[in-house]
């Protein structure tokens, strides 16, 4: 049987420096150049915000998926994400992996697993990846078609990246795309 | 570097005659775990008011066989369809757009005014254009009488 692939960058993670260097940007409000919408720095958790309602409410992580890959019931799935890291040893970090749903509500986990890792220290960013290869279940819904992963623990700031409508979930029913008249004719 | 996208050019329009059978030929891709059969449906279509109306007793159909795959492939399907002239309940003249679907599934794809038809004898009376007419009068032929004789009463 075919193994399918998804990969998913991370991009750089930092440490956190307890009581050590002052964060990049001070706390308090910013305008994101690329959308133009106001959001709000929080250097305690190192992550911007926007606001709805009163609420805080973390950046998106979620992306569109530069592909989207077909799955059914039985197959298997690898997830690979990559990342570079540069600081102080790190024990016990966590690469966590998640498929599910992701909606209004945040994302509706209905697969997790999770590898740990130990990281050298370093002075400059090393690359890093990590996988892990899920088995779709028979119960898999259409709608799970979202990705996932974090990198988080052993004094590793939380990054989290996911993709939008990345999987394709081949179950009875057919999946259809790309629908389009090509010609008609008198016949 | 100049980056142009282009867009699928759209279909074109022409011309038939009730009585024409219309073959329609549309592309897609598909995944499915079992093999299974779609019915594709075509048919012409217009637009009012109201909305979108199918001219129903010019759809036509075909089913189509798709073998289990779970990477999305490629598959062409041909729909027929015969415009039915109106004097049998079928199409009248006119512009109309065609719509082809695949039943019980979200896939669709239609293009508004590209189908011109024509062939049906324009003799014959008519009815329907002065319905409405003819009712309002019947109306106030009935309202008025009762109004007469309330005025006589008084």
């Amino acid at each position: 049987m075919e193994l399918k692939t998804m990969a998913l960058d991370l991009g750089v993670i930092k440490p956190l420096q307890v009581g050590g260097d002052s964060p990049e940007y001070p706390a308090g409000w910013y305008i994101d150049p690329i959308t133009g919408q106001r959001i709000f720095y929080d250097p305690n958790t190192q992550s911007f915000y926007t606001m709805a309602g009163g609420v805080f409410i973390p950046l998106g992580y979620m992306n569109p998926s530069p592909k989207q890959v077909a799955v059914g019931p039985g197959e298997k799935l690898k997830i690979t994400i990559s990342y570079k890291y540069s600081g102080p040893s790190i024990t016990g970090a966590i690469e966590y992996f998640s498929i599910g749903v992701y909606g209004t509500f945040g994302f509706d986990e209905k697969m997790t697993a999770k590898n740990t890792r130990n990281l050298p220290a370093s002075t400059t960013p090393l690359p890093y990846t990590g996988a892990y290869t899920f088995t779709i279940p028979d119960n898999v819904a259409s709608n799970w078609d979202d990705i996932y992963c974090k990198i988080y623990g052993g004094g590793v700031p939380q990054t989290l990246f996911g993709y939008e409508d990345c999987l394709l979930i081949v179950g009875k029913d057919p999946t259809i795309s790309d629908f389009e008249i090509t010609d008609f004719a008198k016949v | 570097m100049l980056d142009i996208a282009l867009a699928p050019m759209a279909l074109p329009l022409k011309e038939f005659t009730v009585g024409d059978t219309i073959r329609v030929t549309v592309s897609f891709k598909y995944a499915v775990a079992v093999d299974t059969t779609v019915t594709i449906k075509a048919g012409p279509y217009y637009r009012d008011f109201f909305g979108t109306h199918m001219v129903g007793t010019c759809v036509g159909q075909t089913d189509v066989p798709l073998t289990a795959t779970t990477t999305l492939t490629p598959q062409t399907a041909d729909v027929d369809f015969l415009l039915i002239p109106k004097a049998t309940g079928g199409i009248d003249n006119g512009t109309y757009g065609l719509r082809v679907w695949v039943e019980d599934t979200d896939a669709m794809s239609e293009q508004d005014n590209i189908i011109i038809v024509s062939g049906n004898a324009s003799g014959g009376l008519d009815l329907s254009g002065i319905l409405p007419m003819v009712m309002m009068l019947m109306m106030m032929g009935m309202i008025m009488p009762m109004v007469q004789q309330t005025g006589e009463g008084a």
